[in-house]
């Protein structure tokens, strides 16, 4: 299961307010894999990233989301499987911590000792004691606990793809960092299989075991950090930065 | 303001009526505007395009003033003619643009990333409408029904007018009894009225949030809420069961003369209620037409000119033949006429007129720069203010100043304006010394008061047809001029001032 082909693009196309934002873009993310998308902006990163989850429709091609394409997916029920992270968070400030956490277990009609049972679990996992914060209101976090709640929101019915758009790009340096060690740990025993937004190539060289880099569009590399950071491309080379 | 409390206190049973009346209209149109409101703002907030016509519609709505908003509507079926009906209609009109505009913003207002992870989460639009959408819009949502209905309690009192009832009948009845008194028994209670609605509302948003949500606050808006809209419809009903609707238009000779059959017809073992200060003859006429009042009492000269479009005349009993036999053709009944007749004064101050000698409407001439100001009829009418001036020649100093029926005696002994069309009936002639002008050239045809009943209800209830005969020629009118002047001048109660007349009469 785990080496199995989680997400495929076949020669995706995408538009946006009638402009090309995806350009024939063919990709693989297998099973347990973090793939790292970076690009300047308008590259076309978070178009992928809506393309799995169906909150956009590509207009050429296919992805293919767990051995289905997506259009034949239900897009409710593929939404309910995708954990999905944003840029901080997206909480939704009038439910408590533990009320965001159980939003999807609700949705699948998990029963309540269960569902409390899994945001005490998620809240320890994320680093969170959960006396403390259970009853929080998302007003009353730091921004970086807010991305730990949002990131135990995603995993909470047991996600097995995960979606991140810029998850730590509000976040200060220090907590960046720390977080980032909290997500490498967790991976570690979780194996979920990743697709992270990032404009931050650092982190995409810390994260990820592959690093997409998207140009205009079009897909221009596809390798592990260390085959990136090598690419004699200018348009890679450019995002890299010198050495 | 022990006055104020005195007058509350002797009038109780019927101003818990008045105020539960008000209640009801303010909370049914704010129950039915939100009925409407709520869900074309959730729609509307979703097509920017549809958000802005619908907007505007409403803004346009609530830009027509009250009084004209009600006269507009009497006409139309359904919810037109005279009453709660379309006093209903008139303020669900303005409720729904705060509650449009509170449901558009809430729902605008709700940040994209927070929809974004919803959809992205898997919940399908109704769920992001009720679990996500719902809860944060409703602090705003609640705030367009606090604007609804404290614009309601506001606009309820002119309801009145349209014969609705509500706290507004304090206000007209005192302005025609130039009483202020009166005056603030309606709009006291209608001020704190609105005050409570408000801060129950604000309550209801304390709950509503759900940072504090409480039980305590909670189960105190649910009583006030559950208590009021009881003691609401316990208080509209207290008038009990009535047979008959008598109304009046709104000055002082109307109310004592609405009074007057009311008390009639009570005398007799019928029910009566009340809806005086109905807004002028149009609106009086159409409430006796369409069943909305069953009897009042008019001037045969304003039913031949003014209802039954036909040209003025000063023959007493040929004017009383004619509207005698088109009311019977509406399936009214004009009894005997009381005896007096309220044609038009003009006056003037008592000390101008002895100064400069004026003693007929022609010598008005010899007043230089005299200023006018005239009730809205009397302006408007064929045997007003255009055909006065042809008749006299009049000049007079620039145009007339339209001013409320009420104030126009005051107006004239505070000098703000010189000359003015009054009623030969008032008793505020002599209260505000001032004289009538002699009408030598027979300007002004006969207004002989006439009582109106519908035939039906004098079909159902024969004595008090029997009983309204006999009032025939009884009010002469000088006796009417007391009779206004007992509430105008010396502020007594128009229901103790009749019935202190009906019992010196001696006939019920």
């Amino acid at each position: 299961m785990a080496s199995d082909i989680a997400v495929q693009f076949d020669g995706v196309s995408a538009r946006r307010g009638g402009r090309r934002v995806l350009d024939d873009v063919s990709l693989s993310i297998r099973g347990g894999e973090i793939v790292a998308l970076v690009g300047r902006s308008g590259s076309g990163k978070t178009t992928f990233l809506r393309l799995i989850n169906r909150l956009m429709e590509p207009d050429a091609g296919e992805v293919i989301v767990g051995g289905r394409p997506a259009r034949e997916w239900d897009p409710i029920e593929l939404r309910r499987q995708t954990g999905y992270v944003i840029q901080d968070a997206g909480l939704f400030p009038h439910m408590t911590v533990a009320s965001n956490i159980a939003i999807v277990p609700r949705l699948l009609s998990w029963a309540d000792d269960r569902v409390q049972a899994r945001v005490d679990e998620l809240l320890a996992m994320v680093g969170l004691d959960p006396g403390t914060y259970r009853d929080r209101w998302p007003d009353q976090l730091s921004g970086g606990e807010r991305q730990r709640v949002g990131l135990a929101r995603a995993l909470a019915a047991d996600q097995k793809l995960l979606l991140m758009d810029e998850p730590f790009g509000a976040l200060d340096p220090i907590t960046k960092s720390e977080l980032h060690g909290e997500f490498k740990r967790l991976q570690a025993a979780l194996g979920r299989t990743v697709v992270l937004v990032t404009h931050d190539m650092a982190e995409a060289f810390m994260l990820a075991d592959r690093i997409a880099v998207l140009s205009d569009g079009k897909l221009v590399a596809c390798d592990t950090p260390a085959a990136v950071r090598a690419s004699p491309d200018p348009r890679v080379a450019a995002l890299v930065g010198p050495r | 303001m022990s006055e104020l409390v005195a007058f509350i206190a002797g009038h109780r049973a019927e101003f818990i009526a008045r105020l539960g009346e008000h209640v009801i209209l303010v909370f049914a149109s704010t129950a039915i505007a939100a009925a409407i409101g709520i869900p074309l703002g959730i729609v509307a907030a979703r097509r920017p395009s549809i958000a802005k016509p619908i907007v505007a519609l409403a803004n346009l709505a609530q830009t027509i003033p009250s009084l004209a908003l009600f006269g507009f509507l009497i006409p139309l079926p359904f919810v037109g003619g005279i009453g709660t009906r379309t006093a209903l209609a008139a303020l669900t009109v303005y409720a729904v643009l705060p509650i449009l505009r509170g449901t558009i913003t809430g729902i605008q207002g709700v940040a994209a990333p927070v929809i974004e992870c919803a959809v992205a989460m898997g919940l399908t639009p109704r769920q992001i409408l009720r679990q996500v959408e719902w809860p944060l819009a409703l602090p705003s949502i609640v705030s367009g029904l606090r604007v609804a209905v404290v614009i309601g309690v506001g606009t309820a009192t002119i309801a009145s007018a349209i014969g609705a009832g509500g706290l507004g009948d304090y206000i007209f009845r005192g302005l025609a009894m130039v009483d202020s008194t009166v005056i603030l028994a309606g709009a006291v209670p209608a001020a704190l009225l609105a005050l409570v609605c408000d801060a129950a509302l604000a309550l209801a948003g304390r709950i509503a949030d759900p940072r504090r949500r409480s039980t305590p606050a909670a189960a105190v808006l649910a009583v006030i809420l559950i208590g009021s809209t009881v003691a609401s419809v316990w208080a509209s009903g207290l008038s009990g069961r009535r047979d008959v609707i008598v109304g009046s238009k709104n000055f002082t000779e109307q109310i004592v003369l609405g009074e007057l059959v009311a008390q009639v017809m009570e005398r007799q073992g019928v029910n009566v209620e009340r809806r005086f200060n109905l807004g002028g003859t149009a609106i009086a006429h159409q409430a006796l037409i369409s069943g909305g009042i069953d009897a009042y009492v008019e001037y045969s000269g304003t039913s031949l000119t003014a209802i039954f479009n036909r040209p003025p005349s000063t023959d007493s009993s040929a004017v009383y033949a004619e509207i005698r036999d088109r009311y019977a053709a509406l399936g009214v009944t004009a009894l005997p006429r009381l005896g007096f007749n309220n044609t038009f004064a003009m006056l003037v101050r008592a000390e101008d007129a002895e100064r400069m000698g004026l003693k007929t409407i022609g010598d008005l001439n010899r007043f230089a720069g005299a200023k006018a100001g005239f009730g809205y009829e009397f302006l408007e009418r064929p045997d007003g203010f255009t055909g006065l001036s042809a008749a006299y020649g009049l000049r007079l100093a620039g145009q007339p100043r339209t001013m409320d029926l009420n104030l126009i005696y005051r107006a004239v002994a505070a000098r703000e304006i010189d000359v003015t069309a009054g009623d030969a009936t008032s008793g505020q002639i002599e209260s505000q010394h001032l004289v009538v002008l002699d009408d030598d050239r027979h300007y002004f045809p006969v207004y002989d008061a006439v009582p109106l009943v519908r035939a039906s209800v004098l079909l159902q209830h024969p004595t008090i047809g029997e009983a309204l005969r006999r009032l025939d020629g009884v009010i002469a009118a000088a006796e009417m001029r007391r009779l206004n002047y007992a509430v105008d001048g010396e502020k007594q109660d128009p229901f103790q001032v009749v019935r202190a007349f009906l019992d010196k009469l001696g006939r019920f």
